[in-house]
Formats: C-alpha cells, structure tokens, sequence
C-alpha cells in the first residue's frame, strides 16, 4: 500500500491509498480521480494519463520504456518528468509520490 | 434490475439504404424511446456517447464479436473465416496483449512522425496524376492514398496496387453482413493473402531489399525476436492493410465533402498545417466509419439494465460525435470547438483495442489535408454521391467533384 497524491492542474489535492501492484493510472481511476483519462484502459498506447514527477520520486517510478517514451511525445505539453501514469507499477517505496496532473488530457 | 425484454427498446433497420443515409436521425429518434441502448437484427447498438465509454472500457467483461460476424455470414471454416477469426483483434487476451505488446514500438508517435516525408511525397503523386482534368471521383482517389502508403511500408511491387484494392473495397464490405457477396469476399481475401506470403518468403530470402521506411522487415523481425508464430505475422500484416484502408479513405472523404460547403476551414488546411490537426479531431468527431462489435463475455448489469452472457452488442463510435447529451449543438462543424477530455472525439475506440494505427492515421489525414488544399482550388460537387453499408466500414461512396487544378 502506497499514499500517492494526484495534485490537479488548478490545485487540488486528492491522497488516495493505493495497493501495491496496480498502476498509478489506476489508483486514479478506482477511487474517482479526476484529470486522469485513461482511454487505452493501460495500454500504453492513447497518452491520457499523464503526469508529472518531481525528483525525487523519478528515480523511484523506474524507468519509461521505449513505447512509453515514443507515445509520450505525442502530446503538446512537454517539460521534465513526464510519464504515462498506466506505466508506473505502485511498490511500498512509493508511499508519499506527489503526481501532477496537466491542464488537460487531450 | 430490468432484462432486456421488459425494455420495449426502438428497433434500428441498420441494413436498409435509408438508414446508411442517415444514421444520426434514426439514432436520435430512438433516443427519444430509450438513451442509451437500441435493439435490431443483427444485435443490440449501444449509442449514447458516456454509456460507450463507460461500457467500452470494461474490456475485461466484453469479447470481440468478429467470430459472430462470421457466425452469421456462414463463413466458418473458410480461409476469410479463420483470418476473422484468429486476427489480432480477435485473440484471446493473453495472446492479443503478447502479439500487440511485441509490434507497439513499431506504432508509437514517434514512428508515425518520422513516415510524414513519405506521406506527403505520397500524396504529392497522387494530386500530379488525378488532378489535370479538373475533375475526380474523391473517394477514389483518397482511395489509393492509404493502400499506397502502406505499399511502400511492406514494399510491395506497386502494379498490385490496383488488384488489392479491389480486395481491399470487397472486404470493407464484409461487415455489412450480406451473404451474396461471400464469394468475392473469399476471392478478396486470398489474393490479400496470396500477396502478403510472397513479400514476407522473398523478404526473408533477400534481406537487403527494402527502402528506409520498411515495415516488414521491421515486423519480419521484431517478430522472429518475439518467437510470433508465421501465420499470426501473415494475420497481422493482412490486418494492417484491411485495418487502415477504408478507415482512413472514409474519413478523409467525409472530411472532403464537409469542406466542399466550408470553403474558409478548407483553405486554412492548405496555409495552416498545425490548424490540420484540429480539422482532424473535429472531422473524426463528427464522422468515423466503425461500429465496434462485442459479445458480452459474462452478465453484465449497466444502469440497472441487465446485458445477459453472449448477447451481441455493437458500439457506435461513428455516430457518437453527434450525441446531443454530450455535444454542443452536435450538427456544428467546428475545428476551433473546445474539446473537454472526458469529450475527446472516439473515433478509435477505447480500452485494450484501441486503434493501433491511430498515430499513422492521424499524420496521414493531417499531412493530406494540409497538401489537398494547395492542389484542388474551389472543389464543388458534381455528381451523386451514396452511401456504404451500415454498420460498417460506413462511409460515402463516390464522391465526384470539379475544381481548378494548381
Ligand atoms: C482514421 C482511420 C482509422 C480509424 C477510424 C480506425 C479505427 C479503429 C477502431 C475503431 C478500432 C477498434 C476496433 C475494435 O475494437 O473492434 C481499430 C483497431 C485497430 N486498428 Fe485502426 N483505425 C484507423 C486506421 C488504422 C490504420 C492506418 C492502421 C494500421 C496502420 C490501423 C490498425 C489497427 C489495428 C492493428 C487495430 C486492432 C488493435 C487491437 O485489437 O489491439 N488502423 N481501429
Ligand atoms: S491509459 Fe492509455 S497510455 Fe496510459
């Protein structure tokens, strides 16, 4: 179990408990976060679960893979620490990651 | 918890000419008698913009339909039959996740960016041959847009083009579930076929052939690395050139014909081509050729209304753009129209299916769109035009104009 916080684009803040083994996508989706899309279901493949990540956390959230970084190029906002929230598996040491969340998933 | 039958739901006659006119208005109409679900002969439509999104994405509870399409036409053990039945989009989980996870790198963005050159160069060919006279049946020649697109991308030899766009046309028609046209159909599918194991035997025999851009050696081998079974890599490639043609060929008609009365969005592609991408979005709101078939895979209770075990369901993206409880005056073309997420146009379907091509789709639409303009000056329609079958691939056919050629 993690507490990952989704911080929207205007401020708010939503700390959700999110178990180990599920994507931060989705711990957004199954406890109504708003913000995150999700259209592919997790399939690294629409780009609409974006987020963003500060150092610390980057480092601990692994890895983007080669897919996850080719399809993350697609949307227009850009800026350092950018991933695809379905990519990133939650693990204990993940309690306390801060997401942001852009403007907009389009 | 209300069944099915207790709904009185509006009956749809999807495979009438009438209804292939005008999908919206039946669609609407039906609204009135029940939101969200209608019922019809060849399954139950699922038409009301949330609830296919909200169903769509419980991919775990629904199963493509496609062996039901097969089901019905009778086409059980055929060639055409088992190719339905066993390609990508019809695999079982595990298998559909292993064969789309092996060929993603190869369908990102950034591969579709990098194909832009070729795209235009693409066609830039086709306006110098089909514009001289001042006159050309549209849908035609976007017709040879995709399908030489993806020629170059297998390099394939390009007297072909013709023959497999023959097939091409007859398998878009496969869906429209008319079993007069099985023996074309099963003609189609084999010169595809036929096509597809030569380019991969000679590409294996001579390696080196092939132009920068090649996909098949790119999928020839990510597949042999992935240990993808020879047949599943025929299936895939045979499906990359059915799942792209007339998908993209509709669209870029339906978006011709929306211009042809909006002369100022037109001339804007041809100066502007980042406002392209926006005339895309906004053109694949309001028209896209697919209507996603399912069988739900277990029970599933929606909105109290229970979808029992098996029961053939069909989503309409292609009519979901103009779903009035979503969109704002739906009927408006509008490129500028802010788009709020949870309203993103779904053209490509949503959940683990998702379009796999939508990246190239989406530069090949722009790239034409931007290029199109700068050719054909001050198009008008001159001629008739129809409409191709309901449910799908739905689109105009035919699509004759004039112009001033530059
Ligand atoms: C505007 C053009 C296009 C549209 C509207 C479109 C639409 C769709 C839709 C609705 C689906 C989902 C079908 C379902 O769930 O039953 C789909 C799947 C697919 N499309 Fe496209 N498509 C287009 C172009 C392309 C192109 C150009 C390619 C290939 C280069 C392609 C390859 C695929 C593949 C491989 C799948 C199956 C994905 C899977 O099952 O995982 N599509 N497309
Ligand atoms: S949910 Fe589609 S890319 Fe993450």
């Amino acid at each position: 179990m993690a507490k990952i916080t989704y911080l929207e684009a205007n401020g708010r803040e939503h700390v959700v408990d999110v178990c180990a083994g599920l994507t931060v996508m989705e711990g957004a989706r199954n406890h109504g976060v708003p913000g995150i899309l999700a259209d592919c279901g997790g399939n690294c493949a629409c780009g609409t679960c974006r987020v963003y990540i500060d150092e610390p956390w980057l480092a601990k959230a692994g890895e983007a893979s080669e897919v996850e970084a080719a399809t993350i190029e697609a949307q227009e906002d850009a800026g350092p620490g950018k991933r695809l929230s379905c990519q990133i598996k939650v693990a204990d040491e993940l309690d306390g990651l801060v997401v942001r969340m852009p403007e907009t998933q389009c | 918890m209300q069944a099915l039958a207790e709904l009185d739901l509006p009956y749809l006659p999807v495979e009438t000419e009438e209804f292939a006119a005008d999908p919206v208005r039946y669609f609407n109409a039906a609204k009135v008698q029940h939101p969200w679900i209608a019922e019809s002969d060849i399954g139950f439509f699922i038409h009301e913009y949330t609830a296919i999104r909200e169903l769509l994405l419980q991919d775990d509870k629904m199963r493509p339909a496609y062996d039901g399409i097969i089901e019905q036409m009778g086409a059980r053990g055929t060639p055409w039959g088992r190719f339905t039945e066993e390609q990508l989009i019809s695999l079982p989980a595990e298998k559909h996740r292993f064969l789309r996870d092996t060929f993603a790198a190869k369908f990102t963005p950034r591969f579709a960016n990098q194909l832009r050159p070729m795209m235009r160069q693409t066609i830039s060919e086709l306006l110098d041959e089909w514009t001289p006279s001042g006159r050309m049946d549209f849908e035609e020649m976007a017709s040879y847009f995709p399908i030489s697109n993806m020629f170059t991308l297998v390099g394939a030899p390009r007297e072909e083009i013709p023959a497999i766009r023959s097939s091409l046309e007859t398998l878009g028609l496969a869906f429209s579930m008319d079993k007069n046209r099985l023996p074309e159909i099963h003609e189609a599918y084999e010169r595809l076929e036929d096509l597809v194991q030569r380019l991969i035997a000679n590409r294996r025999a001579n390696p080196e052939a092939g132009n920068p851009d090649d996909l098949l050696a790119l999928l020839i081998n990510t597949g042999d690395e992935g240990n993808v079974d020879p047949r599943q890599l025929a299936d895939l490639i045979i499906f990359f050139f059915i799942a792209g043609y007339d998908t993209s060929k509709n669209v870029l008609t339906y978006a011709m014909f929306k211009m042809l009365d909006r002369p100022d969005i037109y001339e804007r592609c041809g100066a502007d081509h980042e406002y392209c991408r926006k005339v895309v979005e906004e053109s694949l709101r309001y028209f896209n050729p697919g209507s996603v078939p399912r069988f739900a895979a277990e029970d599933i209770v929606f909105r109290d209304v229970l979808l029992p075990k098996d029961t053939m369901l069909w989503f309409t993206l292609n009519i979901s753009g103009h779903d009035p409880g979503t969109f704002e005056d739906p009927e408006r073309f509008d490129p500028d129209r802010p788009i709020a997420p949870e309203k993103r146009q779904i053209a490509f379907s949503l959940g683990k299916h998702m379009c796999l091509g939508q990246y190239i789709a989406r530069a090949q639409l722009q790239e034409a769109l931007h290029l199109i303009p700068q050719r054909i000056r001050n198009p008008r329609l001159a001629g008739e035009y129809g409409w191709r079958p309901y449910p799908g691939a739905w689109g105009l056919k035919g699509l004759p104009i004039e112009f001033t050629p530059a």
